[in-house]
């Protein structure tokens, strides 16, 4: 495929009056000979003749590109490539913080949280039983419980994953979250741009055969 | 050698009171020897309850002080020989209790009879600390309503983590009785299931109690609704004391009314 790139003049008027249109360009249409002509407004047949005859070119009801200065091109580009990288390296960051400390640092229980128990966990937890009304657990890192949580839970940490628990209340990162929004199988909570986001994992039933 | 049983509920007015006098009075019934010990100081209930309020002599903050003997102290049952009773100070507050004095009272209990029940007092202070400690089970009484729950549910946390027997690397065997059954309001969902408090608690299932009307009656009278063949909490309380007793005696389904039943059976005729 060949193809070629012009630079054109633009001249862009908008129609109120027949008269004082085709007045107008009979005065002044050589100036126009090498320019586009976009027209806005009502294009009547006695014009299209004028314009023929004068053999301007022209387009009807156009919307132009609003211009850019090349200086504010560059420019935009440039912001473009440092964001990408920022957003690549903090991602980077992000993951190595969470295996290391998924690695090092994972709490594993398997007993109920029973009323008045306060649990403070540095790092990650892994709860594989209920958390009762009244209880409370506090971590800094990521926080997952596999059964029905009736009491208050605050984590700092990347993400939780929790079951449906109409009961519960639930802080994330500071930001508490609405916990109707729990289906009833795991989900994921993690917040994005201050926006807690909530993301189904497993499905209800899993089907073996 | 017997067993100590501390009848514990964290919430106060669920029945625990009634329910230690009923279980004594049972376990008696099946040829145990029982001792009930009121371990509510300052607000001592069960003497009412067992209808011995005018026996009372000695308290056990005495025995304990060893101003009177375990003997001298020992109030037995007018209605059967082989329950007794260890009545509470109505006069001291809770801080007379110590963990030594407490050890050496239970010991001695314990060697004289099957079964040492205490019947500890409402929340979860000293007074319920020095009723758990030295307990080899505990009894949780609740009614099928959330704050019972929540409030059995942190005195079975404290229990687990405060009693001599958990510290020695023991278990502490956990049992429980719902009171206050009403069928109909289960079945219309105002009332939580036996299931969910289980679920909730995640202990043995003891009984089931379903509400009467008759148990005032019986508490006001001192005669324990137990002793009451035709009441359908007496009745309860029979079936859990013989379980008690090591008998196999299946649950019996008080949340499914006999007039629902009967609603159900005139639904299919219809």
């Amino acid at each position: 495929m060949q193809s070629k790139q012009y630079s054109v003049k633009v001249y862009e008027t908008e129609i109120h009056d027949e008269k004082e249109f085709i007045n107008f360009f009979d005065a002044n249409h050589t100036l126009f000979k090498d320019h586009l002509l976009v027209i806005h407004g009502d294009l009547s047949s006695k014009i299209e003749t004028y314009l023929n005859e004068k053999s301007l070119k022209y387009l009807h009801n156009v919307n132009l590109p609003k211009g850019r200065t090349r200086k504010a091109l560059e420019e935009e580009l440039q912001s473009e490539k440092v964001e990408q990288a920022v957003s690549q390296e903090i991602a980077q960051q992000e993951l190595d913080k969470l295996s290391s400390r998924l690695q090092n640092n994972l709490t594993v229980m398997d007993e109920m949280i029973r009323s008045g128990r306060e649990l403070n966990i540095a790092g990650d937890l892994l709860l594989l039983n209920r958390v009762n009304s009244g209880a409370t657990i506090n971590t800094t890192g990521t926080l997952i419980v596999t059964k029905v949580v009736e009491g208050a839970i605050r984590c700092h940490g990347n993400f939780m994953m929790l079951t449906a628990s109409p009961k519960a209340n639930i802080i994330f990162q500071g930001v508490e979250v609405d916990n109707k929004l729990l289906e009833d199988r795991l989900n994921r909570v993690e917040l994005k741009n201050n926006e807690i986001i909530i993301t189904p994992v497993l499905k209800k039933e899993i089907n073996w055969a | 050698m017997g067993i100590v049983i501390a009848v514990i509920s964290g919430k106060g007015g669920v029945g625990k009171t009634t329910a230690t006098a009923n279980l004594g009075l049972g376990i008696a019934l099946n040829d145990k020897k029982c001792v009930l010990v009121d371990f509510d100081i300052g607000q001592r209930n069960l003497d009412m309850i067992l209808g011995l309020e005018n026996r009372v002599v000695y308290d056990m903050v005495q025995v304990m002080d060893g101003e009177a003997s375990v003997k001298q102290a020992l109030i037995k049952s007018k209605v059967n020989e082989n329950l007794f009773f260890l009545a509470a100070s109505q006069t001291k507050d809770k801080s007379v209790l110590d963990s030594e004095k407490v050890q050496k009272l239970v010991t001695e209990l314990k060697e004289e009879f099957d079964f040492v029940i205490l019947d500890a007092p409402a929340g979860i202070e000293s007074g319920y600390e020095h009723t758990i400690e030295f307990a080899d089970a505990a009894i949780v009484v609740v009614n099928p309503e959330v704050s019972s729950i929540r409030d059995a549910d942190r005195a079975i946390g404290i229990l687990d983590s405060k009693s001599h027997k958990v510290k020695n690397g023991e278990e502490v065997a956990k049992y429980l009785i719902i009171n206050r059954i009403v069928a109909d309001m289960v079945q219309s969902g105002e009332m939580l299931k036996s299931e969910d408090i289980l679920e909730i608690l995640s202990i043995k299932l003891l009984g089931k109690v379903p509400e009467d009307k008759g148990v005032i009656d019986a508490s006001n009278q001192g005669k324990p609704v137990i002793l009451d063949k035709k009441s359908i909490a007496g009745q309860a309380y029979g079936r859990i004391a013989a379980r008690l007793c090591g008998q196999k005696i299946e649950m019996k389904d008080v949340e499914i009314s006999d007039s629902g039943l009967f609603k159900r059976l005139a639904g299919i005729f219809k």
